[in-house]
């Protein structure tokens, strides 16, 4: 009783076997509420696995493959291209570029495919071109706050080291905000997954996930539609879990503390 | 009271102006701390540096530490024929930054590798700084596993490693419960009589704290109009040479009655600057 009135009180810390028993109620209710929900237009778990079952005969496995390694590649180039951006803002020449290209995140994807299409001369170059863009306008702006929000006391720190200013930069923009950086790119690699399955819409060559998801939705199959983005969402959750490893071995300092919240 | 003379000159602030937008923050403020010399110990320099809110402290604690450049004028160190360059005088901040990305060893190496060159020497010298402020056995931790002493102690080693013997210190006493404060106060005498030539500017509003620790205080202040407004621009408006005064080197002088009188002194001071 005491439990439950400390989840449902504000600001309150609870134990980790708590948070266990929370989520793992909070799992049941949602998959009751799916399975005696009312709607027409819900499939119900059932209807859903059969669809799985049907799409993975389908060739689902392959769809993702090419999906999984073209939002890979696109992941990698944005990260290189706006991490790049992000810490030239340390030069004032640069710092006007960066906020005209943080700007473009206002842009269509469909508006710009045009031109990406005179660039590009395969399918697969375009929707790389397409994906990069859309992921590196939002991730330079991610980026280029965190750099703009390092408090002056940490360039002083260096600075009292008798560092250079290049050795500033690695110091404290560079290898001192990296935990900052995989937070970003942990929220730009999720949203990769979002305009992909856009992006396979606007260029079909190669199909993929966002080409499959397209079809099943063009003629009402729902029950498929909600296969395929169960798994897109369990493939998410996968490379989510994997950026927040990869984060906790390159930075182990960045979920220390003292503190309890 | 030991005997002791003045030796060379290790710290000179000569005429520094500072303006901004051509409003004057600093009016030729000149100053200089000279090497305490005591016939029977080691003995560093105290120097407590008082003044209100908003009267240019941080302008000249940063230009003292090379960070910032003065509109005219300048400080120099050790007798150099040249402004003293960020680097030379350390500085340990309020919130006593390090770099949360590298472990309290990894932090101390960085400061200590700017000075000696070569890596065994350099771990060495790490090494007797952690022990002889208890932090070795902290030494694998990232700063954010430290306490609030134990991080003070770290940026200040780190400090002292890269430095010139000369050490700023921000609001050290700031916020801190009476027997952190006899701590710190312990500290910086610690640090102080480390080395002959070590020199500690301690920047503070906590005149009683100041005055127990330093060797000298200087007050700073602004000039005031005839109808008693201040104008603007500060300079060192007051110096006080507690050696002179017998009020430092004493242990338990807080609680003797002319330690008292001479706060009460200061803060009158203090209030018509």
């Amino acid at each position: 009783m005491n439990q439950a009135i400390e989840v449902l009180s504000p600001n309150r810390v609870i134990s980790k076997q708590t948070v266990r028993w929370m989520v793992g109620f909070q799992l049941v209710l949602l998959f009751f509420i799916w399975i005696f929900s009312p709607t027409v237009f819900l499939p119900k778990p059932k209807e859903v696995l059969n669809a799985l079952n049907e799409m993975w005969m389908e060739g689902l496995g392959g769809e993702l493959i090419t999906s999984f390694y073209l939002n890979l590649q696109a992941i990698a180039l944005a990260t290189l291209l706006s991490l790049g951006m992000a810490y030239l803002t340390v030069i004032p020449f640069f710092r006007p570029i960066v906020t005209l290209l943080s700007k473009l995140r206002f842009l269509s994807m469909v508006g710009l495919t045009f031109f990406f299409t005179l660039m590009a001369t395969t399918g697969h170059e375009l929707k790389l071109f397409l994906l990069v863009f859309s992921v590196s306008v939002f991730f330079v702006t991610g980026m280029a706050e965190v750099v703009a929000s390092i408090p002056k006391e940490k360039y002083d720190l260096a600075r009292t080291l008798r560092m250079g200013e290049w050795r500033v930069v690695y110091e404290v923009v560079i290898i001192g905000q990296a935990d900052k950086a995989f937070e970003v790119l942990r929220q730009n690699a999720a949203m990769g997954w979002m305009m992909l399955t856009m992006v396979e819409g606007i260029s079909r060559s190669e199909g993929g996930v966002g080409a499959m998801l397209l079809n099943q939705n063009k003629h009402f199959h729902l029950s498929a539609v909600f296969a395929i983005q169960l798994t897109i969402l369990l493939l998410g959750l996968a490379q989510d879990y994997a950026i927040g490893l990869l984060r906790t071995v390159v930075c182990p300092y960045a979920d220390l503390t003292l503190e309890r919240k | 009271m030991p005997s002791y003379t003045y030796g060379k000159t290790l710290l000179k602030v000569d005429d520094v102006s500072l303006e901004y937008d051509g409003r004057p923050i600093l009016k030729h403020v000149s100053a200089e701390i000279r090497d305490i010399i005591c016939t029977d110990h080691v003995q560093g320099q105290v120097v407590g540096f008082l003044g209100p809110s908003g009267i240019g402290k941080t302008q000249l604690f940063r230009i003292i530490a090379g960070l910032n450049k003065p509109t005219t004028g300048r400080v120099t160190i050790n007798g150099a024929d040249r402004p003293v360059q960020a680097g030379e005088v350390g500085v340990v901040a309020q919130d006593y930054p390090l770099f949360e990305h590298r472990t309290v060893m990894s932090n101390l190496l960085i400061a200590a590798n700017q000075k000696e060159k070569d890596d065994k020497a350099a771990h060495d010298k790490v090494v007797q700084y952690l022990t002889e402020f208890e932090l070795i056995d902290k030494a694998r931790l990232y700063p954010v596993q430290l306490s609030g002493g134990q991080r003070q102690r770290c940026a200040i080693i780190q400090q002292i490693l890269c430095s010139d013997h000369f050490l700023l210190m921000d609001e050290p006493f700031s916020g801190l419960d009476l027997l952190m404060l006899e701590k710190t106060s312990e500290l910086i005498q610690k640090v102080a009589n480390l080395d002959e030539l070590n020199t500690i500017i301690v920047v503070t509003h906590d005149i009683t704290a100041a005055a127990a620790v330093a060797d000298h205080l200087w007050l700073m202040g602004r000039e005031h109009d005839p109808s008693g407004n201040p104008l603007p621009g500060s300079h060192i408006a007051e110096t006080y040479d507690l050696i002179e005064r017998d009020l430092c080197w004493h242990p338990q002088i807080i609680t003797q009655p002319r330690f008292m009188d001479f706060v009460r002194e200061v803060k009158d001071r203090f209030r018509t600057l």
